[in-house]
């Protein structure tokens, strides 16, 4: 296959890193109320978004839109029907609630943003800084230009400063999938992914080009956008851009350990450990089952077969077996086709923590996941990994953290010898805030996306 | 048709497919096929469809239906052509079997294990969590043999679980001579017509691939809105009815290549994969393959659990091989060779292709939603293990069960 060599210059620097460098970031979702000004705030943004290939420096910023977004920018209908199904649908249209578990009283009607209540959400904007005062400063910066073009905040989500440890006080950020191209080659373990699992216009896991719009060629008549390297002659807008998941997810701190205690008042960090997975030092259970060993504490080259098939270490059910099965499930658990099968649903999770103050109430996390095909990706871990009350076997239970609950997926069993600990009725400690569906863009497709020409 | 469909829609609303406990109704189902050209442009009129995946006799579960479901019966297929004027139970009877279509092939994931027992077996499960909940502090100090003996107790004192005493039956003697007769048949039959494959096989190789050259796959996105459409009506239990629709491509060789596939699939599903797992998948209930239409058409149908997202990755990480057998023969099917290469392993163009096929279930029901087919074979362990005697290790396995 023609593929083209992957261009660190074109694609943002999310893709790469999570910007570790830089502790201080604010997530500014944006309403557009004019299409000139919109375009003409994105063209300023353009000129100003991080790629892959810059340096070290004190600031990063990234942009990403949503379809309504494009809409606002007066992108032609033609354009965007070429977007995946479940970006064009939309995260809060009630049938992706409904596959996503955001229902009752997640559904996105109780949301802070990003519902049909709340303003639109049109364009984020990823600020991030060396320190606040440098946040600060890009910030207000951006947002008066924003301003001048008569783009509205719809909702600004800050973020705390960063660390390795999530709100409820477990390690974090620990297992990122190995991607050719874009991993640092130090890091991770295992098998590296190919590249158009996450980024588009590369090879996927199947060795084939992620479905993603291709403009004829009349629709760029500025050529600003790299021909399809398929030969199709149209222009590729897609090349370089992958698409990003932000949920506003928050945590119920004080819930969590309330619950904890009174199931295991004299065995707190166990139990809830067994919940997660990892100890809070992140050692995986897997390994340690009985004791906290923080040697281990970044430890993300295991599998769950040969030592836990039963979950007798790591329960079946636990959080992180859910969201990276690794060799755990068919075909053949334990081999590498479980890994490989495993390898085709994963995410670059590039989130932040929020609220830094423990004594608030509202802290939690901005989930940020990036990833070439949403259905069988975020979707997929979602819906057949976190929330299915059937994961690997199971019958009536979710994940016990981040699961959406319902009357059949509250439990949690614990494997043990002789027999399991069954645990009922599980409280939810995660509710979803707010979240929609963006999709990065490569640098020369925002430079598209800000142009007369789309119009 | 649009009061059909809306009929449809209400019988859906009440659940208008379910039949009393206990039954020997696993899914049963009605779907519209809509109007259609075949490759010529002959018109193929609507039709309505009603499957259901039962124990026992066919011929039974239509005079059930006949008698039970005449309300259902008048108010649906009462709308098709030729349904007769007199409506009484033997003339429903008559029509229903007048107009049956055999399955070209079919898979049952545990054959032999009938829906009542399904039931009874998932209860019995639930009934022995409970007991573990109950007592967990008290067993946990119990070695394992003795925890299958207090489970043991207290099962025999549930008059509502007596059948979990003894051990599913086995199919009779009479159903397991035959089929073992015709496991041995069939390849014999194949091992006399070595001589005649030698000869034709190549040359009927040769064919294919000429065709696969040939053969224009599609290369549209389904449209939006159908899509919306069919997810609305998925992922509401933990199994999902499927149904697609295919036209053969044209010329004998397609035709005659889709028969002789069918008839392996048949030969396997009853033989090879008939306890857990097609071809490795081991999340489909019951799946069948019916030629419509003069062999112009096929349907496929099956139930499956999860979500259609995951059931198409299984097929594709799994049985890539096997698919492109099943249905390359079908218009438009991503580019093959040698019939069961490359094909579904252009992900994208599969899962295009099936979406692009797939019909809307009108009205489905299943007479276990909650379960999953790794659920009832574990249902189906625990009892089989709950009637035995078990020595300490034994017990420690069984009890990795619950």
């Amino acid at each position: 296959m023609n593929a083209p060599v992957l261009d660190a210059s074109d694609i943002q620097g999310l893709l790469r890193t999570g910007y570790g460098t830089l502790p201080h970031a604010r997530f500014t979702v944006y309403s557009i109320t004019t299409a000139a000004g919109g375009r003409q705030f994105l063209a300023w943004l353009a000129d100003r978004t991080t790629p892959a290939s810059a340096r070290k420096a004190a600031t990063a910023t990234q942009v990403a839109l949503t379809l309504d977004g494009m809409r606002a920018l007066a992108v032609p209908e033609a354009v965007l029907s070429d977007f995946s199904l479940e970006f064009t649908t939309g995260m809060s249209a009630v049938s992706r609630s409904r596959f996503l578990g955001d229902i009752g009283d997640q559904d996105p009607s109780t949301w802070r943003w990003g519902g049909p209540a709340q303003p639109a959400a049109h364009l984020l904007v990823m600020a991030y800084g060396v320190d606040p005062a440098t946040l600060n400063t890009l910030c207000s910066q951006i947002d008066q230009v924003a301003t001048a073009n008569a783009v509205d905040v719809a909702t600004r989500l800050d973020t705390a400063t960063l660390s390795d440890h999530e709100p409820f006080g477990f390690r974090d950020g620990i297992s990122q999938p190995n991607v050719t191209g874009l991993s640092p080659s130090a890091t991770p373990a295992g098998t590296p992914l190919t590249t158009g699992e996450f980024v588009l216009g590369y090879p996927n896991a199947y060795g084939k080009l992620a479905p993603r719009p291709i403009l004829s060629a009349e629709l760029d008549p500025g050529h600003i956008l790299p021909l399809d390297a398929q030969g199709s002659g149209g222009a590729d807008l897609g090349l370089n851009g992958s698409y990003l998941v932000l949920r506003t997810l928050r945590q119920d701190v004080d819930g969590f350990w309330a619950y904890v205690k009174s199931i295991a008042p004299d065995r707190e960090i166990d139990f809830a450990a067994r919940l997660v997975g990892r100890w809070p030092s992140g050692a995986p259970l897997v390994l340690t089952p009985d004791l906290d060993q923080g040697q281990l504490g970044t430890s993300n080259d295991f599998g769950y077969h040969d030592l836990d098939p039963a979950g007798l270490r790591c329960p079946i059910g636990a959080h992180i077996r859910r969201a990276n099965p690794r060799d755990s499930l068919d075909p053949n658990p334990g081999s590498s086709e479980s890994v490989a099968t495993t390898n085709r649903h994963r995410l670059l999770r590039r989130g932040r923590k929020y609220g830094a103050d423990a004594a608030s109430s509202e802290r939690g996390l901005h989930f940020v996941a990036l990833n070439a095909d949403l259905s069988r990706q975020f979707e997929f871990v979602q819906h057949s990994w976190l929330n299915s009350p059937k994961f690997d076997g199971l019958y009536d239970e979710g994940d016990p953290i981040a699961g959406a609950r319902t009357a059949e997926s509250a439990n949690f069993t614990a494997q043990d010898l002789p027999i399991r600990s069954r645990y009922h009725d599980l409280p939810s400690f995660v509710s979803v805030r707010g979240g929609a569906y963006f999709f990065l863009p490569g640098l020369r497709a925002v430079r598209y996306f800000a142009g007369e020409q789309s119009s | 048709m649009t009061a059909l469909a809306a009929q449809l829609q209400e019988l859906s609303a009440v659940d208008g497919l379910s039949f009393p406990q206990p039954t020997d109704v696993h899914f049963a189902r009605l779907v519209i096929l809509p109007e259609a050209t075949d490759l010529s442009g002959q018109p193929i009129p609507a039709h309505l469809v009603y499957m259901a995946d039962v124990d026992g006799s066919e011929y039974n579960h239509l005079r059930q239906l006949a008698q039970h479901k005449a309300d259902v019966l008048d108010s649906t297929f009462g709308r098709c052509q030729d349904y007769p004027q007199q409506r009484d139970d033997a003339n429903r009877y008559r029509w229903l079997t007048t107009h049956r279509l055999p399955n070209d092939a079919a898979y049952v994931n545990t054959v032999g294990r009938g829906a009542s027992q399904i039931c009874d077996e998932a209860r019995l499960r639930d009934e022995i969590e409970q007991f573990l909940d109950n007592h967990h502090n008290d067993l946990a100090k119990l070695a394992a043999a003795d925890i299958h003996q207090a489970i043991w107790e207290h099962v025999l004192g549930c008059p509502d679980l007596a059948f979990a005493q003894r051990p599913a039956p086995p199919p009779p003697l009479s159903w397991r001579i035959r089929e073992a007769v015709h496991m041995v048949v069939v390849p014999v039959v194949l091992i006399l017509l070595i001589p005649v494959g030698i000869v034709t096989l190549p040359l009927w190789a040769i064919l294919l691939r000429a065709h696969e050259r040939r053969d224009v796959p599609e290369t549209q996105r389904p449209d939006p809105s159908q899509v919306l459409a069919l997810r609305e009506q998925e992922d509401e239990a933990a199994h999902n009815p499927f149904a697609a629709i295919g036209v053969v491509k044209a010329g004998w060789l397609r035709r005659l290549t889709t028969i002789a596939v069918l008839r392996a699939i048949s030969y396997a599903a009853r033989h090879v994969f008939n306890h857990g797992s097609l071809a490795g998948v081991t999340t489909i209930h019951f799946a069948r393959w019916i030629f419509m239409d003069d062999f112009r058409r096929v349907v496929f149908a099956s139930n499956y659990d999860g979500s259609l997202e995951s059931y198409m990755d299984d097929f594709i990480d799994k049985v890539a091989w096997g698919l492109n057998a099943a249905f390359s023969n079908g218009q438009g099917y991503p580019e093959t060779r040698w019939l069961v290469l490359d094909g579904a392993h252009d992900e994208q163009a599969f899962k295009n292709y099936l979406r692009r096929h797939q019909l809307l279930v009108q009205v489905w029901h299943s007479a276990y939603p909650g379960l999953t087919a790794i659920n009832i074979e574990n249902n189906a362990a625990i009892r089989l293990g709950l009637s035995s005697q078990l020595d300490e290790r034994a017990a420690a396995k069984w009890l990795a069960l619950l």
